[in-house]
Formats: structure tokens, C-alpha cells, sequence
């Protein structure tokens, strides 16, 4: 793809031989962006898998240990009353471990857990690079900008989603704000947040690593105690992000999904008005 | 980078796509607006074979993926989720594990300076500290027996000393500092006690040695069985202004629970290298065993 530097001078290359028609593409991430993109899939879940089991060697949330259960760690709450409401899980060995056999490496596997987070974390320090590196190669970075017009912009994008559903259940035509951008302003908020996101991982990460040579960094997030809090959150930032950013690409359309994948979309008519 | 000429002489070849869709580029405002799509026309044919290639690297990488994370995790965790059954060894795993620890502690010791002082506390931010003997709390009676043994030192000798000895020749300094545990709790607490450094100028170790094995032999096991505690310790943290041989927690001389009469205070190693109690300081030349790193925990521990 060594032609994209000349695609400045000329909004239109072709790469079509002979009267053959083509097909009119655009290209949307870079290839650095992309591989760093689903390598954060793997690697995340590794720092999820494992977080959650160095989480449980010292719960951040506690309360007063309960009279009946002995527990003082709302996971382990979660996990008694699902025990005890879940029909088939009655019989379930040990139900203040539920939470923490489904969602981490498991209850009191502090040291391997420790040994994965590192080596997910150094590949995820690593990951960022990649992405950094895309981005300002393909200039994607751009496009992730935030601008003036976002909060007015902003504002359009929920009501169309707002009145979505309505207008499926009238069967009226509810028109998707046209914006002569790569990304709608939600998008790009979000977008946004997340690398910032992950940066922000990263340093309460090294906080917590290196509290005593880095103090000045674990000073930054309010001392030791509150960057595991920051640290904890950033993660529930990440996964909640996840969630409607799957269920938005599936409902987007394969061509959407596809071009995090091959990098180009076949959706050219977005940016006519360029 | 656009200029007038080009304008003209991209507008006066119609042979790209048509030029009635395309728009004449406009310059951008600043460095930081977003650029125009890169539109192209490609072939149905390389559009496919491009195509292919992407979907099949993803989906390989995909297969990779899965495969590292099974390699990857822990028996426990596969066994419980029902992919293994049995006792599945792969020592190429905990290579790779440990390698990345040893990466990791090399880290620390880069960042790691003996002039960098740890922060320190007003009396007023002291917090509650636990007893987190990882086993039985030793029974004090071998308080008044105690003595400390030094060995590894330059005279070639073995020192023994008890602890009115090493109150009365060495002077005494406070610190309230903070002490991080490996399990991700931690408490500010005021100790008392003489430099490690002071100890070492006293007795020095001999020229080559370059660590200190430090052992508790009353620490205990979970069911109260014998279970000596050791860690190593680098003699670069042995001499940071910092690093305390302990007699004193919050104004009162140590208790059993804190590791009576005498224990390591070296905030800048995760607390499980803070040895309770210790019985026993051995120098050497090369890095000696420690308790938690045999337990796949890191061996250096700096924090």
C-alpha cells in the first residue's frame, strides 16, 4: 500500500487494470492500528484474569465481617448469594470463590497471577507502542481529536439514538446525523478515552509497582491506597467500554467489522461531502 | 503539500474514476485537522485476494491467541475450567514466567538508588498494622534466649550478640514509613531501630560478599511446625539509609506479633522481605535462597 502518500495530490488513485469497473474503497485504520487493536483482546483478558486474582488477595472494597458468612469482601457476597439462589449451584463447593472461579485465574493463586500480569502488562506497554506508532504513521490520530463542535454534535448523536427504537416500532424513517468525519462525536469520545484509558493503566500500574523509586507517580494518584482504587476503576472502564462497543460494531454492519480487520471500508459515500 | 499546479494538472486528467465525484482538495487549517478519506479504486480480483490474505492472518492469529492462553494459564485455572484433567507439566511455561520476573527485577534494580530517600510520615498518619505471620505466631518464649548470629564476615569468625548489646552500641533512629505487602495492602508505621549500614561497618562481610541471607529459625509453619523464614537480601539495600535493623513499632519495643526483638525494615522491598524475628544474618557471595521466591514470587522485591 505505498501509494497512500500520493493520495494527498490526488483524491483518486486507481488501481484498477484496463475498463475493468473497481470497486471504490477507503482506507480507515492503519495496519499498526489494527493488529494492536485485537491484541489488546488476549492481553487485556490476561490483566482482567489475573488483576481480579491479585484483587482478591486484598479486596480494595471490604466491610465488617458478616455474623453468618464470615465474609468482609462484597465479591464473595455476590458469589454466596448466587450460590444460594441459582438453582443447581446449591451444591457448590465453595460459594464465597464463585465470583473469583469465573472471573479471574482463581482464589489464592496470588503468585502466578502476579507472574501473568507482568507479562501481559509488559506486552500491553508494548501494544500501546504499536498503537502509537499506527497512528501517527497513518494519522489516524486525527480523527480522534476532540473539537469544538463535539458537545452540539454530541447532543444530535443521542437523539438519534434516543429515538431509534421509536421510530422502528412507527416505522418511520429516523435519519443518522451526517457528520463529514471519520467518526460520529460519541465515537470519538470514546475512542479517545480509551487509549487515555490504557495510559492511565499503565501509570497507576507503575504507581502500585514502584511505589517506593516512583513515589512522586503513586504522590500524582492521591498515595498508594487510592492509585489501587484508580487502577481498579480504569479496568471497569475498559470492560464497560467493551460492551457497547461490540454490540454497536455488530449492529454497524460486517463492513465495519471488517475493516479493523482488512483496514479499508467500501463505505465511500460517507465523506462525499469532503 | 497541494498547490494550484497540481489542482490543475489532476483536473486535467480525467482519467481517474470521474471527475464530476471528486472535489478539488482543499489545504488543511491546521496540523492537527483531520485529512480527507483516502479513496481508492481496486480491482474486484486484488480486492479478494487482499481480502483473503487479512481474514487468514487474523483468523491464524486468532488460533495463536487461544493457544498462548492455554499455554499460559495456570493448571489450576485450566483444570477447573475442565481443559486439562491430571497433573500437565510444561516447564517451557515457567520458564518463560520466571524470565519475565527476572526481566521485571532487573527493572527494580535499575530503578533502584541508594541516595533515594522512601517518603516519610507525620506520627498522626500512622495506620493500624496487622500481624501477617504467613504461619503460627512464634510462642515468645524464645525472647530471652535470643541472640543474633552473624556469619560470612571478614574476621572469619562467628559473632553471636544479644539484643542489650546491640542496643547499647548502636544509636537508634526513627522513621514512620510505609510498608507495602505483595497481597496489595499497606500501613504507614513508626519504627525504631539501628541502620543496617551501622551493623555492617561494625562487623563488615567479607570483600566478595555481595548478599545477606537473613533467617528467622522460630518462624512457624501454618499448624505451628518449625518453618524457617529466609530472605535474600541485596547488600546495596542493606546499606540504604533507610533499611533499619527494627527494635521498636510506635514508641514500644517490638512484640512477638511484630517480630520481637529484632526485625528488617527496608521500605523499599515489598514486605515479605521485612523479616520477622531474625535469628541469623549470613553473607555471601552469590544471591541465597529466599522463602517466597522458591514460592514463584520475585526474588529482588523492589518496590
Amino acid at each position: 500500500m505505498s501509494h497512500s502518500t500520493q493520495l494527498d495530490h490526488e483524491p483518486i488513485a486507481t488501481l484498477t487494470p484496463g475498463n475493468q469497473a473497481g470497486v471504490r474503497v477507503v482506507r480507515r485504520h492503519y495496519m499498526l492500528v489494527r493488529y494492536s487493536h485485537w491484541l489488546n483482546i488476549p492481553i487485556l483478558l490476561g490483566l482482567i484474569l489475573s488483576g481480579v486474582s491479585i484483587y482478591w488477595a486484598s479486596p480494595v472494597y471490604k466491610h465488617k465481617p458478616s455474623p453468618e458468612t464470615g465474609s468482609f469482601d462484597p465479591f464473595a457476597d455476590i458469589g454466596i448469594w448466587i450460590c444460594a439462589h441459582v438453582p443447581g449451584l446449591h451444591q457448590y463447593s465453595s460459594p464465597p470463590d464463585w465470583v473469583y472461579n469465573h472471573i479471574s485465574l482463581g482464589p489464592g493463586m496470588l503468585a502466578a497471577a502476579l507472574r501473568l500480569h507482568w507479562l501481559c502488562a509488559d506486552l500491553f506497554m508494548l501494544n500501546g507502542l504499536v498503537f502509537v506508532a499506527g497512528s501517527a504513521m497513518g494519522g489516524g490520530w486525527r480523527s480522534l481529536l476532540p473539537r469544538r463542535t463535539d458537545l452540539r454534535d454530541a447532543f444530535k448523536m443521542f437523539r438519534y439514538y434516543l429515538g431509534v427504537p421509536l421510530s422502528k416500532l412507527t416505522r418511520r424513517s429516523w435519519l443518522h446525523p451526517r457528520f463529514n468525519t471519520k467518526y460520529n462525536p460519541l465515537q470519538r469520545v470514546a475512542y479517545f478515552s480509551v487509549p487515555v484509558a490504557g495510559l492511565l493503566s499503565v501509570l497507576t500500574g507503575w504507581a502500585l509497582h514502584k511505589p517506593m523509586q516512583l513515589h512522586w507517580l503513586t504522590a500524582i494518584f492521591g498515595g498508594y491506597d487510592k492509585a489501587r482504587v484508580w487502577h481498579f476503576w480504569l479496568m471497569w472502564i475498559l470492560i464497560l467500554f467493551v460492551v457497547p462497543h461490540v454490540i454497536l460494531v455488530l449492529a454497524d454492519g460486517w463492513d465495519t467489522l471488517r475493516s479493523m480487520i482488512v483496514g479499508w471500508s467500501t463505505r465511500a459515500e460517507r465523506w462525499e461531502d469532503f | 503539500m497541494t498547490t494550484n499546479l497540481e489542482d490543475e494538472h489532476s483536473a486535467s486528467e480525467p482519467e481517474t474514476i470521474s471527475s464530476t465525484e471528486s472535489v478539488p482538495p482543499r489545504k488543511p487549517a491546521s496540523f492537527f485537522e483531520e485529512r480527507p478519506p483516502q479513496a481508492m479504486e481496486v480491482a474486484p480480483q486484488l480486492l479478494r485476494r487482499w481480502t483473503r490474505r487479512d481474514l487468514l492472518l487474523f483468523g491464524s492469529s486468532a488460533i495463536a491467541a487461544v493457544a498462548a492462553g492455554g499455554f499460559l494459564l495456570p493448571q489450576t485455572t485450566l483444570k477447573r475450567l475442565g481443559f486439562i484433567q491430571g497433573n500437565k507439566n510444561w516447564p517451557k511455561q515457567e520458564f518463560l514466567l520466571n524470565r519475565t520476573l527476572r526481566i521485571d527485577d532487573d527493572v527494580a534494580e535499575a530503578l533502584y538508588s541508594r541516595n533515594r530517600l522512601v517518603p516519610t510520615y507525620t506520627k498522626s498518619q500512622i495506620t493500624p498494622l496487622k500481624n501477617n505471620y504467613n504461619g503460627a505466631t512464634p510462642d515468645p518464649s524464645y525472647i530471652p534466649e535470643w541472640r543474633l548470629t552473624l556469619d560470612g564476615i571478614a574476621s572469619g569468625l562467628s559473632v553471636s550478640l544479644d539484643i542489650r548489646h546491640l542496643l547499647v552500641s548502636f544509636q537508634l533512629h526513627e522513621q514512620v514509613t510505609r510498608l507495602v505487602c505483595v497481597e496489595g495492602w499497606s500501613a504507614i508505621a513508626w519504627w525504631a531501630g539501628f541502620r543496617f549500614e551501622d551493623l555492617l561497618r561494625a562487623y563488615p562481610p567479607t570483600s566478595q560478599a555481595k548478599w545477606a541471607r537473613i533467617e528467622s529459625s522460630v518462624n512457624l509453619g501454618p499448624w505451628g511446625n518449625p518453618d524457617p523464614y529466609f530472605v535474600s537480601l541485596d547488600l546495596s539495600t542493606a546499606h540504604h539509609p533507610q533499611t533499619l535493623l527494627a527494635t521498636h513499632l510506635n514508641g514500644k519495643p517490638l512484640t512477638v506479633e511484630h517480630g520481637a526483638p529484632l526485625r528488617l525494615i527496608a521500605p523499599v522491598k515489598l514486605g515479605l522481605k521485612n523479616i520477622k524475628a531474625i535469628t541469623r544474618i549470613t553473607y555471601t557471595k552469590d544471591e541465597p535462597a529466599d522463602y517466597w521466591a522458591k514460592r514463584g514470587y520475585s526474588q529482588y522485591d523492589g518496590i
